[in-house]
């Protein structure tokens, strides 16, 4: 179906398909996206319809689905944006054309309120808010909730550190943070318009800092670029999109979703002032972990300008923003603002988990292979069987469920890191690819067929989250 | 400054702040941390039934119905995410202990005519 032919009384999941097999968004044989804003890969294999029909749980952020809805959802949001490729138009109008026309803006329109619903009514039920709020309420949460996140390590930074190819791991977390790095605050933007009294102004404040006060090379993306640069990485928009994980691409989509909707601004307040809050004690602890993997030759200012700025952010954010919000607006708004920040924490926890879980895996692949011996597919179950070409697109994908491949004919590689060696699997070879870790196969000889085996029941799940991160804390009491 | 403690839903479900007593209320919606307190004189609400409309607990003691919109209109500020909640009690020095309780509250209403 094409964009044009998809009318009224298409199902979501329908209207989504025909975006997503647009030709910006099949992808090509490279692994890398090619320096345009406008290609990226949308729909991971065997993605239909009905996957959009049961909205995503909280607990699966790194599922088949989650993650193909949220590629298309921050596809949407960045088409609400400028997006210019840095050697020019010149060569690329045709898809600029495409990318921001008629077609795809009536389906873009027509599906992304369906498509939130879809990705975040979770939260729901994730989260609730009760009790009378009070600033004093709202200021004791918020504290509590900055001082946990300061007390120790980021679980991913922790498996960067904890990893056998530290390098490659360092790299793989930051392409998670290129997803916002390279367009930074543009969800912020959204919120700036309007009329809303100081706190405006201090929400302007954090975002002409963000933007390097209107000075090129101090602008946060541009100090980014040079962090992938002195990693000899791409810096251009989503070269890695590839390797956007799911539960990354949630958070950073979530920002989104509460600035495009004016509703939801408390939401977003609380929202952004977790945010600031606890990035200047992140990217403190990202400098002493990428020092100590690469000494000085990365750069990250990037991290510096955080470390220090974000401080500075994270007071703004709560008094003149947070806690001035509710304030002046009193206690309906409190509960909201208590909702946003409870919200940032959790999709925080989705970047962070996912980002370990895919480190841990991809750092231990030779485990992997034994661990596919050892195990048990399901019998009887015809395999899915897979059929690569050098030339074919090349796109990565989550599986729900524990899956065994096997490499049937021909050889392949298969891919889990943006810049580590890729695995090669040649006939016979088997690798266990647990629920939720990003891979893709990419043929090296003329033809190469792979099965996959569901696992049944489920070997192991070492990368499973646990349902909640406390839940096995004991009660314990705040002064 | 409000005090701060975190429990685990799936574990505990009533808090003693000194000698005053919450317990977690599931009466549709997010559950509730209220006060397990008749207003009449004090029964224990948490041992109460909903009545058939789920509307009211029937307070054990003397029997008076009392509003479920009341009781959620004085439960204790909370955050939910997943089973942990984080609770933000009034400024104080009494101390907190948090246990598992029976709650009858939260089963459904008794069947029978409404007293
Ligand atoms: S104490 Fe509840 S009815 Fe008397």
């Amino acid at each position: 179906m094409t964009p044009a032919e998809v009318r009224i009384g298409a199902s979501l999941g329908e209207r989504l398909l025909a975006f997503a097999r647009g030709p910006l968004f099949r992808g090509d044989a490279q692994v890398l996206h090619a320096p345009n804003p406008y290609r990226r890969a949308l729909a991971p294999d065997a993605l239909a319809a009905s996957d959009f029909t049961r909205p995503l749980t909280a607990g699966a952020p790194s599922a088949h689905r989650a993650l193909a809805a949220h590629r298309l959802l921050g596809t949407f949001y960045e088409a609400e944006t400028v997006l210019l490729p840095e050697q020019g138009l010149a060569p690329l109008h045709g898809d600029f054309d495409l990318f921001y026309g008629a077609d795809l803006r009536a389906l873009r329109e027509n599906s992304v309120s369906e498509l939130e619903r879809f990705a975040f009514d979770c939260l729901a039920d994730a989260v609730d808010v009760s009790g009378a709020g009070t600033t004093d309420v709202l200021e004791s949460y918020f504290r509590h909730v900055v001082a946990e996140a300061a007390t120790g390590p980021s679980p991913a930074l922790a498996a960067v550190e904890a990893a056998r190819d530290r390098r490659t791991a360092a790299d793989l977390y930051v392409v998670q943070l290129a997803l916002d790095g390279l367009t930074e605050a543009s969800a912020m933007s959204r919120n700036l318009g309007g009329a809303y009294g100081p706190e405006q102004s201090a929400l302007f404040k954090i975002f002409i800092d963000e933007f390097g006060y209107g000075v090129h090379d101090a602008k946060h993306t541009t100090i980014f670029a040079k962090l992938l640069r002195s990693r000899a990485m791409a810096t251009h928009v989503h070269a890695y999109w590839n390797f956007y994980l799911a539960g990354p691409l949630a958070t950073n989509n979530y920002y989104y979703y509460l600035s495009r909707d004016h509703a939801k601004f408390f939401r977003y307040a609380g929202a952004v002032t977790y945010a600031e809050a606890v990035f200047a004690p992140g990217f403190v602890e990202m400098v002493k972990v990428f020092r100590g993997i690469f000494g000085d030759t990365v750069d990250l200012h990037y991290c510096d300008e955080h470390a220090h700025i974000d401080e500075h952010h994270g007071r703004i954010t709560r008094d003149q923003v947070l806690l001035a919000l509710a304030d002046r607006h009193g206690p309906r708004v409190v509960p909201e603002l208590l909702r946003g920040v409870a919200e940032a924490r959790l999709v925080g926890g989705w970047f962070e988990e996912d980002t370990a879980a895919q480190i841990r895996w991809s750092d231990d692949l030779a485990r992997y292979r034994d661990l596919a011996s050892n195990a048990r597919t399901g019998r009887g179950a015809e395999p899915d069987r897979i059929v690569l070409s050098p030339d074919a697109p090349f796109t990565t994908r989550t599986r729900d469920t524990d899956v065994v491949l096997e490499m049937a004919a021909g050889e392949a590689d298969l891919v889990a890191t943006p810049t580590g060696p890729p695995e090669r699997l040649a006939r016979g070879d088997v690798l266990l690819v647990p629920a939720g870790r990003l891979h893709g196969l990419r043929a090296v000889t003329p033809e190469a067929t792979c099965l996959v085996h569901p696992v049944s029941p489920s070997l192991e799940a070492p990368d499973s989250r646990p349902a909640t991160a406390t839940a096995d804390r004991p009660a314990e009491q705040d002064g | 400054m409000a005090r701060v403690i975190v429990i685990d839903l799936s574990r505990h479900n009533t808090v003693y702040v000194g000698h005053d007593r919450y317990f977690v209320l599931h009466a549709g919606g997010p559950p509730l941390l209220v006060r397990d307190h008749c207003p009449h004189r004090g029964g224990p609400l948490s041992l109460a039934r909903p009545t058939p409309d789920g509307r009211r607990l029937s307070c054990p003691w003397h029997g008076t119905k009392v509003g479920v919109s009341a009781v959620r209109r004085g439960c204790l500020p909370m955050v939910r995410s997943g089973d942990e909640a984080v609770v933000l009690l009034p400024d104080g020095t009494e101390p907190v202990s948090v246990l598992r309780k029976e709650v009858l509250a939260n089963l459904p209403a008794e069947t029978g005519p409404a007293c």
